[in-house]
This record gives C-alpha cells, structure tokens and sequence, in this order.
C-alpha cells in the first residue's frame, strides 16, 4: 500500500489541472487513469473557450498540432425535413465589448482531447505528480467516514488524505461515496459524434477560422460542427434533444438524428468541399444541469467537472469548468492538508468558492438558458422564429425583388405579426435579466446613456 | 456519404463483463434499445437483450444504464486499458 498527500481520479482537463496544481504546491500526488493513456476514452475533438487563456497561463502557452483558431462561430437554420436546406444564417466574430482581451480576439480554439488531455498530464507529471494508466478506480477505502483512499482493479490499495473524483459524467467515485447513484434523465444527455478527416489546406481554404458552426432547425435541437487544423467533428443531436429524458420520451435515436443532420445537403456540401472522410464513431454522455449541483463533496472527498455535474446550461460547455474546478479543489486540498482537517465541514468550502467563482456565476438563470435551447428545439417555436429572422433579413436588408422603401416599411407589420414569438422570446429573457443584478444596473445605464446620445445629436433647432 | 458505425469504432474487447441485466427489474419498456448509439440492445419476448458481441464494439457511454428507470441496467466499465479508444488512426 502506498501513500500520497493527494489522490486524484481521472486524467482528463479535470483531474490533470488538479494534480498540476496540487504538484506545483508541493503534494505528493498521484494520478489515476483508466486508459491506456490520457484522452483515449474521451470523444476526440472539443472547442476550448477564450475563457482558459484568461485564466491559465499553462494554456496560453500551450502549442499543439490539431490546433485551430476560431475567430468566426456560424449559426446555420435549417428547413425542416426532408428538405433541410439553409434558411438563414447569422455569422459573427468576437464583439469589442467583451470583458477581457482574449474575448475580444477569438471565441473559442478546436483541437483533440487526444493530444490535449496527454499535453496536461505530461505538464502534471513534470511538476512532480505520478501518473498511472491502465488504472481503474473500483473501490474507496473509508475511516470514521472520511475517505482516506482507493482500490484499483485488481486489488491495489493506495492512501491519502484527500482524494478528488475527476473521473467524468458517469463518475463511479461519486457513486462508491454515495454522493449520487446516477443522473436523473433529465440532468443528462447522450450525444454521438462523427470525427471526420479532411484535407488541411483545403480546410484552411474554405472553413478558415469559422471553427465553430452550430446548425439548428425546426425540431433538430442544436447540432454542431467543430474544426481543428485537419479534420472537423459534427456532434448531436443538440443539447435539448439529447437529453435523455427527451429521447425517452420522444422515442427518437440520438445516433439516427446526428446521421440525418449530417445527410442534410448544407453539410453534405461543406464535408465533399473539404474532402472530408469518416474516421470515427464516437458516443459520450454529458451532465447538463440548470442550477449548481448540491452534493459534491463529503469528509475526504471532492468531485471535479462532469463528475461534480458543472458543465454550463445553455451549450454544456465543460472543460474549462472541469480545469478551474480541479485547479480549485486542489488548492482547498492543500489548505485542509495544513490545517490537518478533512472533514466535509472544511471541505465544504470547495462548493462555496466555486459557487462563487465564474463557474458557478455560469449557473445563473440556468433555468432560462435551458428554456431558451429548449425553445430552438420546440419545431414549432424554432420555425417561427426562422420565418420570422428570414422575413425581417430580406426586407431590410436583401430586398432586390420589390421596391425598397415598401419592402422596408413592411418591418414594422411583420414585427407586429410576430409578436407572439417575441413575447415568448421575453418571457425568456426578462426573468434572466432580473436575476443578473450587476447587468441590470448596466441595462439602466446603458439606457441612460443611450438617451444622453440621443438628446446631444437630435437636431433640436429643426 | 456512407457512415458504416461499426467500420469506425476501435475496441480492444474486454475480458471481462462491465454491463449487467436484472431480468427480474427489466420490463421491456425499450429506453435502452432507443438510445444506444451502436444499436445493442434489442426486445426478445418483452425483455430486454444486451447482443453478445458488445464486450467488443460498446462505447462505453453508460445511456442505456442512465436510460434505464427500472434500475435494471447495472454499468461499470472495462478493466483499466480495454475497451473503446478515441485515436484517430
Ligand atoms: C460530445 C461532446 C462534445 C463536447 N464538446 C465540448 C466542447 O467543445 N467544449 C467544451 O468545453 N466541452 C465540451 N464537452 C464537455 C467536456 O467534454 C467535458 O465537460 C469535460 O471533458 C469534463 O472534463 P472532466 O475532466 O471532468 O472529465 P472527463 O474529460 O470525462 O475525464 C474523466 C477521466 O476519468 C477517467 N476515468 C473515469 N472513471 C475512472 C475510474 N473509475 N478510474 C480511473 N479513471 C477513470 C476517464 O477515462 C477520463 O479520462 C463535450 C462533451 C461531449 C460529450
Ligand atoms: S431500459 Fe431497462 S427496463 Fe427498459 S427494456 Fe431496457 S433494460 Fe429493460
Ligand atoms: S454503454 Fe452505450 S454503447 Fe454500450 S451498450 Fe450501453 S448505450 Fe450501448
């Protein structure tokens, strides 16, 4: 039996981001994985917010292969089936009032769990943590109630004060700690993946840096296409319909839906353009939660990114939230070690900081951000809002058919005709800007200001 | 475009069983069979069977254990290094 200062349960972005910093702090660490090595088990290719630039300076550091630059995200709405030909389009780079510079210069960065995950656990390891693969955690070793280790496979016990449960979505730490059985169905989702090969400068050509493009349609949910440097990954269905309490409801085939987006000629268009061939299946679940999840910790123990239920609930992004919640939960690891208390109640104060941190500040109106997915998958809603978008596009601004100034003057009736969908749109988000308190304040100066702007240039004498 | 699943999944089989059925608590409602991305469980006679060959072709996903309401599908995963891998080879 050997023994550490701190144990940490799965080699993804969580658990590697932990046993870097609990290395960097001087901790005997140890590393557990199940694979054979870091990445191998997780749904290859994934987009990486700005968010992790900001935060982590191992990151912006970071230089790998299957790395593309995403200063482009692209929203494609799709007719209904069996046409599924492009409605309307809405395509945008980084806005300048974002909050810090990285927002400002890209969105997000694609790449492959596949060199990511390794990257970050090599980085662990070279602060001094010790990694085991081919390592599954089946058991926990408990005393007076607190968990004081593990057992893998196979019988070998290791020790430590601490551990931390990095080990994903379906999380058998949780599980052995009696933190939870499972996710309820309607706290998770069940997503499919096709990993495509493409020719790289012909990428380079016709995606460029439009890395992330989403594709939405009356009923379809949601699905997205991320790019790296040469390949592409389209994932579904979305969010909404993946979950798995709507699947079991609706009775339709997560991996039958994903196969009928990527028929859809749009996409069919885009993979033949940049050769792309298949290379890859793939299936992964993920915990898609509309408030911060309650019991993520007890006396010894912390659980970290999808196992702790933290991706965010409108996209169900999760790997910076897996990265700040590792990095977090081994600095509480290191204070408990010095103050020799690992109880819950000091543990407790994990929860309290990442509810304050801008993970949990993610959580919130999550009720209103997960409506609003909802509603793009609601057929009905979604394609009235397509209409609606549609409508209000070509008679502002791509009217060639019609005389301009009546093509212009119908805006006003369409907007009027549409006001039940705009109704249902504020439904949405007045609730949500009533409970984002600082925006609110922002909303009344920003309200204020715009008045001033307009009372300075009004040509009063006119 | 042709996406044939089981040409683009790499499995190294497991030794040893990872998902289990309790055919008493299985009352063939089918969540599991809808939601499986590789179609491995099917209906037999109003109860639920998990195909033979799924040590060597599951994904390791855990739907059809978060699918199951009856509490009739018990997951756990492959021994450390078996199993699906995400290579891109
Ligand atoms: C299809 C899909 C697409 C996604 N796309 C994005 C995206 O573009 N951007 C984004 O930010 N997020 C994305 N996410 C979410 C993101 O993948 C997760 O939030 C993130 O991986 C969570 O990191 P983690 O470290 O908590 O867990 P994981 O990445 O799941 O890592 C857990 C690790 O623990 C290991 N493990 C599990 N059990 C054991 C055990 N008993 N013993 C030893 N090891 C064990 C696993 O092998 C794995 O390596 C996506 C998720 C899915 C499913
Ligand atoms: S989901 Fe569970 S109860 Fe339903 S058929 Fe499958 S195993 Fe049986
Ligand atoms: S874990 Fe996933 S792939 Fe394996 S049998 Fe269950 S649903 Fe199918």
């Amino acid at each position: 039996m050997k023994s550490y200062d701190l144990i940490v349960v799965g080699a993804g972005p969580g658990g590697s981001a932990a046993a870097l910093t609990a290395a960097e702090a001087g901790l005997r660490t140890l590393l557990l994985e199940r694979a054979e090595s870091p990445g191998e088990k997780n749904a290859s290719g994934f987009a990486l917010s700005s968010k992790a630039w900001r935060d982590f300076p191992f990151i912006r550091e970071m230089e790998l292969p299957s790395m593309r630059w995403c200063r482009k995200c692209v929203a494609h709405f799709l007719s209904p089936p069996p046409e599924m030909e492009e409605r309307f389009a809405v395509s945008s780079g980084p806005s300048r009032r974002m909050s810090y510079p990285e927002a400002r210069d890209f969105f997000t960065v694609g790449m492959l769990r596949r060199e990511f995950d390794p990257h970050l656990a090599g980085l662990a390891v070279g602060a001094g943590a010790e990694l085991r693969t081919r390592s599954l955690v089946t058991g926990l070793v408990r005393e007076s109630g607190r968990v004081v280790g593990v057992t893998v496979e196979g019988g070998e016990e290791f020790r430590a004060p601490v551990t931390i449960g990095a080990d994903g979505v379906l999380s058998p730490v949780a599980r052995l700690a009696g933190l939870r059985e499972k996710w309820r169905p309607h706290e998770v989702t069940s997503v499919c993946i096709i990993d495509f090969k493409a020719s790289r400068e012909v990428m380079d050509d016709v995606i460029h840096d439009a890395g992330f493009q989403a594709y939405f349609g009356p009923g379809m949910g949601g699905n997205f296409l991320i790019a790296y440097t040469d390949g592409v990954h389209v994932g579904g269905p979305g969010v909404t319909n993946s979950l798995v309490s709507r699947v079991v409801r609706s009775r339709s085939k997560p991996a039958r839906e994903l196969l009928e987006t990527v028929a859809a000629p749009p996409l069919q268009r885009l993979l033949r353009a940049i050769r792309a061939e298949p290379l890859e299946w793939q299936a992964h679940c993920l915990s898609w939660m509309d408030r911060m999840p309650e019991n993520i910790h007890c006396g010894g123990l912390m659980l970290v990114g999808d196992a702790a239920g933290l991706p965010e609930p409108l996209y169900a992004e999760g790997v910076w939230q897996a990265m700040y919640s590792g990095r977090l939960a081994a600095e509480v690891a290191v204070e408990a070690l010095e103050e020799r208390d690992t109880s819950a109640a000091f543990l407790a104060s994990y929860r309290e900081r990442l509810q304050e941190s801008p993970v949990g500040q993610e959580f919130v109106a999550g009720v209103q951000l997960r409506q609003l997915f909802e509603l793009l998958g609601d057929p009905e809603a979604c394609g009235e809002l397509e209409e609606m978008a549609v409508d209000l596009a070509v008679h502002l601004l791509m009217s060639g058919q019609e005389p301009k100034a009546e093509a212009m003057a119908r805006v006003f009736p369409i907007l009027m005709e549409n006001i039940p969908t705009v109704t249902t749109l504020a439904r949405i988000y007045l609730p949500l800007l009533l409970q984002v308190g600082e925006e609110k304040l922002r909303f009344y100066s920003a309200l204020a200001r715009g008045l001033r702007r307009l009372l300075e240039r009004f040509p009063w004498e006119l | 475009m042709e996406i044939n699943r089981d040409q683009l999944v790499k499995v190294v089989p497991s030794p040893r069983d990872f998902i289990f059925l309790d055919r008493d608590a299985c009352d063939g409602c089918g969540n599991c069979v809808v939601i499986c991305p590789m179609d491995l469980w099917k209906i037999r006679k109003g109860q639920a069977t998990l195909a033979s060959k799924y040590r060597g072709s599951c994904l390791e996903c855990g739907s059809c254990y978060l699918a199951c309401d009856r509490g009739a599908i018990d997951f756990t995963y492959p021994p450390g290094g078996s199993g699906v891998t995400y290579e891109r080879t």
